[in-house]
């Protein structure tokens, strides 16, 4: 059948919604071969002369089959790499602009590349606004509803200066009273656990 | 004596604002008050709205103002707790609105930039600033070139289909608002040719209606989004 290939892709991408599976390369050059196969017999089919074939049948409608196909398989691959793009930029605004390992092992080269070239798009827009330096976007996610907050070093992170100029050091497991805008970061890299009451 | 300080932050700001935007002269509390209105909008609109780049270039002055003066403060001073919850809640603001913008143009890039460069080259003004177009072109840029990679497999393949095709937004879903002024007359698009229903706003009324019937009430600041 057409497009089975196609098909499992899709169903991988829709089974792991909220996670960025490892990238599909073996399947994805399958579609790649598939759809170069079709395009070739369609080339040699439209080729025969008045497109029939020995026993006077038209290949007219076996062409059209062909390229529905191939058309279907385009919008499936293009599918699948735009929606990865998606839960990338998503991801930009999660971890920042390093990606844990974890992740970074299941995307591809040419994803990778993007990812970078993402980050530095946006680091450049967020340089742009204002007068002096900038705005960080990334921090200030959720309307703040107080001013400190109490959390749990998850690791041990060693010295951490806060932007007075003070000095603490995080040692796992130790708890925090801290300013909210301090530790937003770190929260989201998964240095501190916000704990709430 | 630092207990002035802090109450005098917003007079002198008002102070500034009249001498920056001398055509237009707002205190800081009429600029929150825009910036809030541009951020429920832009929060609430399936499509892009004009940029309102004097609004947030004017708070992110404040803000850097206000944190000047915070951090001549005394750290255990009550009141620099108070003023430094608000100047948070400001910066939440601005980068809430801000990433929005962001948002939509890369969701909707394609159309956005088409879009633009039709007003473009109709002198009309421009929805996006200067750096957001930037970034909009080069978002796209990136894209493009990764969708290329991808289908470098077969050169010549017939590639433009997805650029005909871009991903739009839903300018016929439904809005919540609430009218600032008595307009009368505003067609309820059904996106029928039959007869057109018509239907008049009272001041401070609020409505459910679809987003492409009022679109050019909200550019105008007409009717606000809720």
């Amino acid at each position: 059948m057409f497009c089975d290939k196609a098909h499992t892709l899709i169903k991988e991408l829709d089974r792991n919604r909220d996670i960025l599976s490892p990238y599909n390369n073996d399947l994805v050059t399958e579609i790649g071969k598939e759809i170069t196969t079709l395009i070739e017999q369609n080339q040699i089919d439209a080729q025969t002369n008045e497109s029939r074939n020995s026993a006077g049948v038209s290949l007219i409608p076996t062409i059209r089959v062909r390229h529905a196909a191939i058309h279907r398989n385009l919008r499936c691959i293009l599918a699948y790499h735009y929606n990865r793009l998606n839960s990338l930029r998503t991801m930009r605004w999660e971890f920042g602009s390093i990606l844990p390992v974890e992740i970074k092992a299941n995307l591809s080269t040419a994803e990778s590349n993007w990812f970078a070239k993402y980050s530095s798009m946006l680091a450049k827009y967020m340089r742009s606004l204002g007068e002096d330096g900038g705005v960080n976007l990334g921090i200030d996610m959720r309307p703040p509803k107080a001013l400190y907050i109490e959390v749990r070093c998850m690791v041990d992170y060693g010295r951490f200066e806060l932007s007075d100029g003070s000095v603490l050091l995080l040692k796992k497991n130790s708890r925090h009273y801290l300013p909210r805008c301090e530790c937003e970061e770190l929260i989201r890299q998964g240095v501190f656990q916000h704990i709430v009451n | 004596m630092e207990d002035s300080i802090n109450i005098e932050d917003f007079d002198n700001l008002d102070n500034e604002e009249n001498e920056e935007t001398e055509e237009v002269p707002l205190t800081a509390a009429e600029v929150i008050e825009l910036m809030e209105e541009a951020w429920r909008n832009e929060k609430f609109a399936p499509d892009i709205l004009p940029n309102k780049s004097e609004v947030v270039d004017c708070l992110l002055g404040q803000i850097s103002y206000m944190e000047e003066n915070l951090r001549n403060l005394k750290t255990a001073d009550f009141q620099k707790s108070i003023h430094q919850l608000e100047v948070d809640r400001l910066r939440f603001l601005v980068s809430s609105y801000l990433r929005q913008r962001l948002q939509k143009i890369e969701a909707y890039t394609f159309i956005i930039l088409r879009q633009e460069e039709q007003r473009l080259e109709q002198n009309e003004e421009l929805y996006l600033t200067n750096s957001e177009l930037e970034f909009a072109r080069s978002y796209k840029e990136s894209i493009e070139q990764h969708f290329d990679d991808i289908l470098s497999f077969w050169p010549g393949l017939p590639s433009d289909e997805w650029r005909n095709d871009p991903v739009v937004p839903n300018i016929n879903s439904f809005v919540f608002l609430k009218s600032k002024n008595e307009i009368e007359g505003v067609v309820i698009d059904d996106g029928t040719e039959e007869e057109e229903d018509l239907v008049d706003f009272k001041t401070g009324s609020q409505l459910i209606i679809s987003y492409n019937s009022v679109a050019n009430l909200v550019r105008s600041g007409e009717v606000q989004l809720i």
